[in-house]
């Protein structure tokens, strides 16, 4: 986003304060976030139905002294309040507790899951905007192309990720096995979940890219533009779409915080390790220490990105920099 | 619209029709093998690991004190001899010598002492100290090669559970690593845990010492293999290209559809074995609902095609099962229940018709003073797996069309299956055990549920069962347990129509021609170790 930060910069002062300021605000609203993620995540898997004895005990022998055994292992036999506050009092040292059907720490559980989530996300990420933007900018106002791209963006939101993702590794990695089938072990394993994962996004951004794009090349501005006697490319690449990325930028960034989740078809399908799967299997087989770790982390993610975005606006929009009113 | 399942179906399918090429052309032999597995192991503490699916990489890292013929007899292992007191109280064992750990230490009676106190302690292992290990009362050493097991009063499948169960180090309780497994996990088995990549693969290596494989081994010595990788790879038809395209050197769990890719291909060789324990059984609530009554239970019998049902959704891979345990239990088994009911729908409708199901619904379906027959089949989610999802939707449409019985499919989370469960609120629980256990599975099953049924889930309260499995569980005369077992499939089944078995479960493995030596093990049927695999250049793709 070079481009953007190129033209009018107005005074640097003010500018900077509204930023600390954003940035201050936006970290003391996350930790709000952050506590009441944890504490929705904790009561609804209260109130959710099952008694987690029940569900750890599952096909054996539920005799008393296994029923004992498991809350005094697991801390259930305090009230529910105090497993409350000795969690929070937990969580802010660190220590995210032990998964019931992994039997391991979900701290470092979760954080050796991070990272393969982390990259698959980012390349998908960069699958999208790359695809978005090419298909946007080439097309834009132009009938015949647009409506080309139009209905293979159509195509694409409306593909399953599982569906791609066995084609692109049917024909990829079966026949002509220029990419391996799975795991996380180089970036050429990368390739194939990304495109699996991007595509799909790409297609959304691409549209609603398209849009904006078209309103803003109808604008009187385009037009003044024109008459400065810049290139097509130029208006289009240096004017234009920094008018039509603001929308662009609000969906992406909700769609990217989306992706913690929506990356579990792709993990399964890829045989990748990552945060969906052990999500969706923790929220199955009822692991409350994964379930609320996922909640916290999902939560951290939200912020952080809507975070990004509001940074992003400021990049973008010159107005929205002056500070103040 | 297609199903996943079915879609992934249609991908192998239709790779039948493309040439791909094979890459088995003799090169120098590899030494390591990458096997690709369907389900990621919860824990690789082999006592506290509960799916049958993980054996198939657990087998590879522990050992037991004996193996088990064809025929469910006790040959040497870790073990070279045993005893049985007369009274059925005591069990001895005579160690082999000169067995190691991974880490070096002794494999010897106190090593065993140590294991069977903690497989007794409720909080390190609930479901082994509540089951099987609560009949022990003592375990000593009574030489260092001695074992000396006592029981508080005579349980016939104690042997069973005592020869089979995994050895860990004495040194593996004291580690952090206890409970979620790992290399500090130490066993004595032919490969040890190299590295593990959580929701990837578990790398194993030789076991370059190992020199004590069970008598039936196709060899004593280290493992031929210097490594092994199991890869996760969850779904079916991905598993089935890698195979294919030569990614990996084998796979397991296998599609009814494509098993014809792998069986009818000279390129790879196909294996598959059923399963030992319950078939996959509609366990039917015989305490609340409609299926309390006997008639509707036999009527859902006699209104589902069940051979019709298996074709069209496993195109005839699956066998149908009658019984209480696997027909391969020929310890347990009594074929005597098979075709003691038949598909019969005018039968089905008759039984209805009396029991007074006679009001209908513009669908046809049935109703009896307003209530309508609406069973409610409860299943986990999580357990969704062969296909089984598409099987119910097929047995469904059975007893709609052919006696006006609605099922309804309920899949829930696993808190709201043990809710409903814990209560009694389903019509039916569907599903398939498999351990290898010499009749505990029955008693589990059909037990009262407060005494020792913990899966009891069409909740049989019925004294002369329970009399008839107490006194199977007592006598170590195999012709009598087989006999009681008999009487109790008998009557459960065919009599009172508690559960309706439908297929038999089986394991299957797929591997590129010239990997040899991958079998099943006998008289469990699991996947076995990988210790006699190896690469034959004799065999080309």
């Amino acid at each position: 986003m070079s481009v953007a930060a190129a033209s009018v910069r107005p005074g640097g002062g003010p500018a900077h304060k509204a930023l600390a300021r954003k940035v201050l605000g936006r970290i003391a609203s996350g930790v709000v976030v952050l506590w009441a993620a944890i504490t929705l995540a904790f009561l609804s898997v209260q109130i959710a139905p099952g008694d987690i004895v029940d569900i750890i005990v599952g096909d054996q022998i539920p005799t008393p002294a296994v029923a004992a055994a498991i809350r005094a292992e697991w801390g259930l036999d305090q009230p529910v309040i105090v497993q409350y506050f000795s969690y929070l009092g937990r969580v802010v040292q660190g220590d995210f507790g032990r998964s019931y059907m992994l039997q391991a720490d979900v701290g470092p559980l979760l954080l050796s899951q991070v990272w393969p989530t982390l990259k698959l996300t980012m390349a998908g990420v960069l699958v999208a905007v790359v695809f978005a933007l090419s298909m946007a900018l080439l097309t834009a106002r132009r009938p015949v192309a647009g409506r080309v791209a139009s209905g293979i963006e159509l195509f694409l939101v409306s593909t399953p990720s599982f569906w791609l993702g066995i084609v692109l590794l049917y024909v990829f990695s079966f026949t002509l096995k220029i990419f391996p089938v799975a795991g996380d072990r180089s970036l050429s394993a990368l390739v194939l979940p990304a495109l699996a994962l991007g595509l799909s996004l790409g297609a959304v951004l691409g549209q609603v890219l398209r849009q904006s794009l078209e309103r803003a090349l109808e604008e009187p501005f385009a037009l003044t533009v024109k008459s400065w006697g810049v290139t097509e490319a130029t208006l289009r690449l240096r004017h234009a779409l920094r008018h039509a990325a603001i929308p662009s930028v609000t969906l992406a960034g909700w769609l990217i915080g989306g992706l913690l989740s929506g990356t579990v078809i792709t993990e399964q399908v890829f045989g990748r390790p990552g945060l969906g799967r052990i999500t969706v299997d923790a929220v199955l087989s009822k692991d409350i220490p994964v379930i609320l770790a996922t909640a916290i982390l999902s939560a951290a993610i939200y912020v952080t990105m809507s975070t990004i975005v509001d940074l992003l606006y400021l990049l973008l929009d010159p107005r929205l920099r002056r500070g103040g009113k | 619209m297609l199903t996943r399942r079915q879609f992934g179906s249609l991908i192998a399918l239709t790779s039948l029709s493309v040439s791909l090429p094979q890459f088995l052309a003799a090169a120098p032999a590899p030494q390591a093998i990458t096997f690709a597995i369907e389900s990621e192991p919860t824990t690789l503490n082999p006592h506290l690991n509960g799916q049958a699916k993980a054996r198939v990489v657990l087998r590879n890292l522990y050992d037991s004190l004996l193996a088990r013929d064809e025929k469910g007899g006790y040959l040497p292992w870790l073990a070279q001899s045993y005893e049985a007191s007369a009274d059925g109280l005591t069990f001895d064992f005579h160690l082999r010598p000169g067995v190691n750990f991974h880490n070096g230490e002794a494999l010897d009676a106190a090593a065993l002492v140590v294991n069977f106190e903690h497989l007794r302690d409720p909080a390190y292992a609930a479901n082994l100290a509540a089951g099987p290990a609560s009949h022990l009362v003592k375990a000593e050493a009574i030489a260092p090669l001695h074992l000396r097991l006592t029981l508080a009063k005579p349980y016939a499948p104690f042997l069973g559970f005592a020869a089979g169960v995994d050895i860990l180090a004495p040194s593996a309780y004291r580690s952090e690593q206890l409970k979620s497994g790992g290399p500090e996990v130490a066993g004595s088995g032919p490969f040890l845990i190299d590295t593990i990549a959580k929701g990837q693969e578990i790398r194993l290596r030789r076991n370059p010492d190992y020199a004590w494989a069970p008598a039936n081994a196709e060899h004593q010595g280290p493992a031929y293999l210097e490594a092994v990788t199991f890869r996760i790879l969850p779904e079916s038809a991905v598993r089935v290209g890698a195979l294919q395209s030569g990614q990996v050197d084998a796979i397991e769990g296998i599609s009814g559809n494509d098993v014809a890719l792998f069986r009818d291909d000279e390129g790879f060789s196909y294996i598959s074995a059923f399963n030992t324990g319950t078939p996959y059984t509609l366990f039917l609530n015989s305490q609340s609902g409609p299926t309390a009554e006997q008639a509707v239970r036999k009527a859902l019998r006699a209104a589902i095609d069940i051979p019709a049902v298996l074709q069209s959704i496993y195109r005839g891979e699956r066998q149908r099962a009658w019984g209480i345990s696997s027909p391969i239990e020929a310890d347990l088994y009594d074929p005597a229940i098979e075709n003691a009911w038949a598909f019969d729908p005018a039968e089905a409708n008759r039984l209805l018709d009396e029991a007074g199901w006679t009001e209908r619904d513009a669908a046809g379906l049935r109703a009896k003073n307003g209530t309508p027959l609406v069973i409610r089949i409860v299943q986990a989610q999580a357990t969704v797996r062969d296909q089984r999802d598409v099987l119910l939707l097929a047995l469904q449409a059975q007893a709609r069309q052919n006696a006006g019985i609605q099922l309804e499919l309920d899949y829930v989370d696993a808190g709201s299956y043990a809710e409903r469960r814990k209560l009694g609120d389903y019509g039916s629980i569907p599903n398939s055990r498999t351990p290898a256990d010499d009749g505990i599975d029955i008693e589990y099953h059909y037990l009262p549920l407060d005494e020792g049924g913990s899966v009891n889930y069409a909740r049989v309260a019925d004294p002369q069962v329970k009399a008839w499995l107490t006194q199977a569980a007592a006598t170590s005369d195999l012709a009598a347990r087989h006999a009681l077992y008999a009487k109790v499939q008998d009557f459960v089944l065919r009599e009172q129509g508690y559960a309706l078995p439908i297929y038999v479960p089986e394991d299957q493995i797929a591997a590129r021609a010239d990997l040899t030596g991958l079998r099943f093990r006998p008289y469990f049927q699991q996947p076995d170790s990988l210790h006699g695999v190896r690469f034959d250049s004799e065999v080309a793709g």
